[in-house]
């Protein structure tokens, strides 16, 4: 029975009290919907106490709101660790500034002479409750952490289902004592809003910050002089007071949502053990490949002769890729009579490697500016980008035992004859003197 | 009476640098800025640096992975991309800037001779501005061969090769030092490590020196001078350069800030190639279909394709030495005609840029 | 004798070794770009010859793999063939091998046959759908631009939304101090001025 009063009923209770109590107020007397502010009475201790209340409950009332209205992307917010962190500690730290605040209100009314005669229970009444309100809040805080994460998914719901009329108390009902008693306690407060100076939150003069500056003087040229130079001052603080806005609204969004990514592309990304055997596989095999590359460059720097294929493997239709004395790609043909052609495949226009599929009219491609060569002459199609033909390659044919059959060099000339009798036991090699000697 | 040589040459420089309106009044609170129909070409210089400031700022953070070697600089590059946290949209931003910057000068040294913004008193602004725009290609060029795949070795090699080419123009006895000279920028007969290693000094340490000294004579003298005039007529209203101009380039630049940072997120650059061409460089194989340069090559490259080399070198040069020139050359000319002329080499690049490659496959058929 | 096997694998050009060209000449034409054997096989330049990823090279573990995945006739059967990458094997999954030896005359029906539930790089493009686009089905950065483009722009739209309101909370704070600093220093300038 009583936890259904204290859910339930007392909050619709505070809350219709709360706004038929503010309306009657707005009504009664619009003017003096305010804090009764004892600025004039005293100032000092008032700006140690009012300011750090005011930031403090500000900020935690912003929280609170957040893990209402949006409670999903909060959720999604909070399960990043650091950040619920920083909320929390952001929070706590809020926290504290508040009872130092109201400590310091609560000593001011009790010891400042020229406040006692304003000073009503009332006063007392609402800063006790404040005071007892912000403490249960750090109990809370403290006892039964991140309260920023798990709210979302209790306090939320039930608050929720107040406002949609279809009051569900199964999550509050078995909460811990310190944090039913923070919930009554913001009740209470709600309830009794209206008839003391908490009213003064419906009159927040927010404008103030952003409306220009008004000043009422007496018109004379010293005084106008003054005005002016106190107008641009005032004028320029404000300025300065949105600049500090804008900037740290900004700052405050690239922190969270930059920053520590930022930080992240400097760590070590965290990768997966297969991810990483994978990526050093790759990396080995590239360094595999240039070694290799190197060790085909040594052996044209001492070899005299290179392998290039054994003649039956060659054909007329697709040449066969191997790397000459330039360390340049060439291409391997078998021509009509049974002899290799032996060219060059760097494209004489830009140095594009040339296909080796050969096409109808006995023409293989260079795919980059289009120009067809003729595997015999080598000769470029006119028209070509390549005006130059590619070269020929110098090679010597060596049958089983390795003695020499045919040569042919770079110019052309070519000695032997080879036998079809045994071209298909030959091997075909590149060489290097011959190769020198164009 | 004629003033004595040094006298002159003391005056040349002070009406060049006039240093002495290095002061409050003349920099902050009395400069102002013409408003005019072509105003807008005032934004475009300082679009450029916001821009060369992302490629500095990203730049530096690649430089903590990428890897200047021909075995391990394609798998650094894909290291960044898959596995560093931010890493692809760093590398994204760095490409997508390059890009921007590129367009930004171009357009900016555009709209700088169709307001004759290399009148005197600011031909020395003009010339440093020109060279900036070189070094700016060859930071694009150099650049780009970077990370080691099929595409960026292969343009750079056919870039390379066209600078062989000259040869056949030179006298004989000359004729192999065009071929010497290539090998000298490559740094051995093919490209390889070699030229990996030039190339990455360029692009990350010499270039950058250059530019930081040029940019500072550039930004100096822009500074000194204020803008020019742009129009022929005096313009009727001026605008105060602090805070509304400036302002204006700030806004500028949150712009352009927000689609560089939109684009590098959603939009990989290597998404805009045939996969096969990012795949590492082999030397051996064989060249893949769609070599082709960057965009901002395309305005030489496809005439290049279609023309007598010939050509292309006459033309180079004489554009080269013209855009050095201009301030002489142009002293008389209005700024309508300066228009015109800005106009005819703006269209020429769109449509080459944009076209190109149609145009080119119409001509060769 | 290693230097020559080793140019047997350098030298082996992909437009002679692809295995089943169709899928290829297909993807290529639609896609409108070059593409390689690598959309399917382990190695770029197809499953013949020396090389990684290749027959020649394959150890015995390996070629039993390759037999296996050979055998998967019907569909449903999960293969590991050492010369198809993930999209390749996940292709015989899909429709086995005997469908896919059929629809060597339709290239153009093995998207719907594989079906686009499947988006193995998760980069919001489905597999078949890449395969229609002739990019890379298996690089999370390579797609379609323009899809890519706009399931990066869903799926980052927190991120972009929070950077517009930076930069516009930014902006907004910028020129409020460039107002204030403008009229400070006018205000000091007038001062000097009148006195």
């Amino acid at each position: 029975m009583l936890e259904l009063f204290a859910f339930v009923g007392l909050p619709y209770m505070a809350i219709l009290i709360c706004i038929v109590g503010v309306v009657w107020r707005l009504r009664k007397d619009p003017y003096g919907v305010t804090s009764l502010s004892s600025q004039f009475l005293e100032g000092k201790q008032l700006r140690w106490g009012s300011l750090p209340w005011h930031f403090g409950i500000l900020l935690i009332f912003a929280g609170h709101l957040v893990a209402f209205l949006i409670p999903g992307m909060w959720q999604s917010l909070m399960s990043v660790p650091w950040l619920l962190v920083s909320v929390e500690v952001l929070g706590i730290a809020a926290t504290l500034l508040c009872l130092i605040g109201l400590g310091v209100l609560f000593f001011r009314r009790l010891t400042t002479g020229k406040l006692q005669k304003t000073t009503k229970l009332a006063d007392f009444v609402v800063t006790s409750l404040l005071i007892a309100q912000v403490a249960l809040g750090l109990m809370v805080a403290g006892g039964y952490r991140w309260g920023a994460s798990w709210s979302t998914g209790t306090l939320t719901p039930y608050v929720w289902s107040l406002v949609t009329l279809s009051p569900d108390v199964s999550v509050v009902r078995d909460m811990p004592l310190p944090i039913q008693l923070h919930m009554t306690g913001a009740w209470l407060i709600l309830l009794i809003l209206p008839f003391t100076r908490l009213i003064h939150m419906v009159s927040v003069p927010i404008h103030y910050l952003f409306r220009s500056p008004q000043k009422v003087v007496w018109s004379n040229p010293r005084r106008h002089e003054q005005a002016v130079t106190a107008r641009v001052t005032q004028e320029s603080r404000r300025h300065f007071l949105k600049a500090a806005f804008g900037l740290g609204t900004a700052g405050v969004l690239l922190s969270v949502g930059v920053l520590d990514k930022l930080g992240r592309f400097f760590q070590m990304p965290g990768m997966h053990k297969d991810e990483e055997a994978n990526l050093l596989e790759t990396r080995l095999r590239r360094l595999q490949l240039t070694a290799e590359e190197k060790e085909l460059e040594l052996e044209r720097m001492r070899a005299e002769e290179i392998f290039v294929a054994r003649l039956s493997e060659l054909n007329g239709q697709a040449g066969k890729y191997f790397i000459d004395y330039a360390m340049r790609p060439g291409l391997a043909f078998k021509g009509e009579d049974g002899w290799p052609m032996l060219l060059s495949a760097k494209c004489t226009h830009l140095g594009c490697t040339v296909g080796n599929q050969v096409d109808a009219s006995g023409r293989i491609l260079c795919p980059c500016h289009v120009s067809y060569f003729d595997i015999k002459t080598g000769m470029p199609n006119p028209g070509a980008p390549a005006k130059a033909p590619l070269d020929k390659i110098a090679w010597v044919v060596r049958d089983q035992n390795g003695s020499e059959v045919a040569t042919e060099s770079a110019r052309g000339s070519r000695t032997g004859r080879i036998d079809v009798a045994i071209a298909d036991t030959c091997s075909l090699y590149i060489v290097k003197s011959l190769t020198l000697e164009a | 009476m004629r003033n004595s040589p040094a006298q002159s040459v003391f005056d040349f420089i002070t009406s060049r640098l006039p240093l002495y309106k290095l002061n409050m009044k003349d920099m902050v609170t009395e400069k102002e800025v013409p408003v005019h129909r072509m105003s807008w070409g005032y934004y475009l210089g300082g679009l450029a640096l916001f821009f060369f400031g992302i490629q500095v700022l990203t730049g530096m953070m690649l430089l903590f992975y990428y890897e200047p070697t021909v075995s391990e600089a394609h798998e650094s590059v894909e290291y960044i991309t898959h596995f560093v946290t931010m890493g692809a949209l760093i590398r994204n931003m760095h490409a997508w800037s390059a890009s921007f910057m590129i367009f930004c000068v171009i357009a900016h040294m555009l709209t700088a001779l169709a307001m004759k913004a290399f009148a005197k008193p600011r031909e020395m602004t003009w010339i440093a501005g020109v060279l900036l725009v070189m070094v700016t290609f060859a930071f694009g060029f150099t650049g780009y061969l970077l990370p080691w795949n099929q595409i960026a070795v292969n343009a750079t090699k056919v870039g390379l090769a066209s600078i062989d080419q000259v040869g056949q123009y030179l006298p004989d006895a000359l004729s192999h030092l065009a071929e010497e000279v290539r090998v000298t920028i490559q740094g051995a007969p093919a490209i390889g490590q070699a030229t990996l290693s030039r190339f990455f000094a360029l692009h990350v340490v010499i270039l950058p020196l250059i530019v930081s000294g040029i940019l500072g004579l550039h930004l100096l003298s822009v500074q000194l001078h204020g803008m020019s005039q742009g129009v022929e007529d005096k313009p009727k209203r001026k605008e105060k350069f602090f805070p509304f101009f400036i302002l204006k380039d700030f806004k500028e630049w949150g712009i352009a800030f927000l689609i560089l940072f939109v684009l590098a997120l959603c939009l990989p650059f290597d998404s805009l190639f045939p996969y096969p061409l990012l795949e590492p460089y082999n030397a051996l194989g064989s060249t893949p279909d769609g070599i082709k340069p960057e965009w901002y090559f395309f305005f030489v490259y496809y005439p290049m394709e279609m023309l007598p080399f010939w050509v292309i070198i006459v033309v180079m040069t004489i554009a080269t030495l013209g855009l050095f020139a201009a301030p002489w050359i142009f002293r008389n000319s209005s700024h309508k005609t300066m228009r015109w002329i800005a106009s005819a080499v703006a269209g020429y690049m769109i449509i080459m840029t944009l076209f190109g490659e149609q145009i080119y496959h119409a001509v060769k058929g | 004798m290693r230097q020559i096997s080793l140019l047997l694998v350098l030298l082996t050009g992909w437009s002679a070794a692809s295995a089943y060209p169709e899928f290829q000449r297909f993807s290529q034409e639609h896609g409108g770009q070059p593409i390689n054997c690598a959309m399917c096989h382990a190695s770029g330049d197809g499953p013949e010859g020396a090389g990684r990823g290749q027959i020649g090279s394959l150890t015995p573990d390996e070629l039993n793999r390759l037999n296996a995945a050979r055998g998967a006739f019907a569909a449903g059967v999960l293969v590991e063939s050492p010369i198809l990458n993930e999209f390749g094997n996940k292709i015989i999954y899909q429709i086995g091998k005997t469908r896919f030896l059929e629809l060597r005359a339709h290239p153009e029906q093995l998207a719907d046959a594989y079906g686009f539930a499947s988006d193995l790089d998760v980069d919001g493009i489905p597999d078949a759908q890449e395969y229609l686009d002739g990019t890379h089905p298996l690089n999370e950065v390579h797609g379609n631009p323009w899809r890519l483009f706009l399931h990066n722009l869903a799926a980052y739209k927190l991120h972009v939304f929070m950077l517009a309101l930076a930069t516009a909370a930014g902006l907004w704070g910028l020129s409020h101090l460039l107002f204030g600093l403008a009229q400070r220093t006018r205000a000091s300038a007038a001062n000097h001025n009148s006195n």
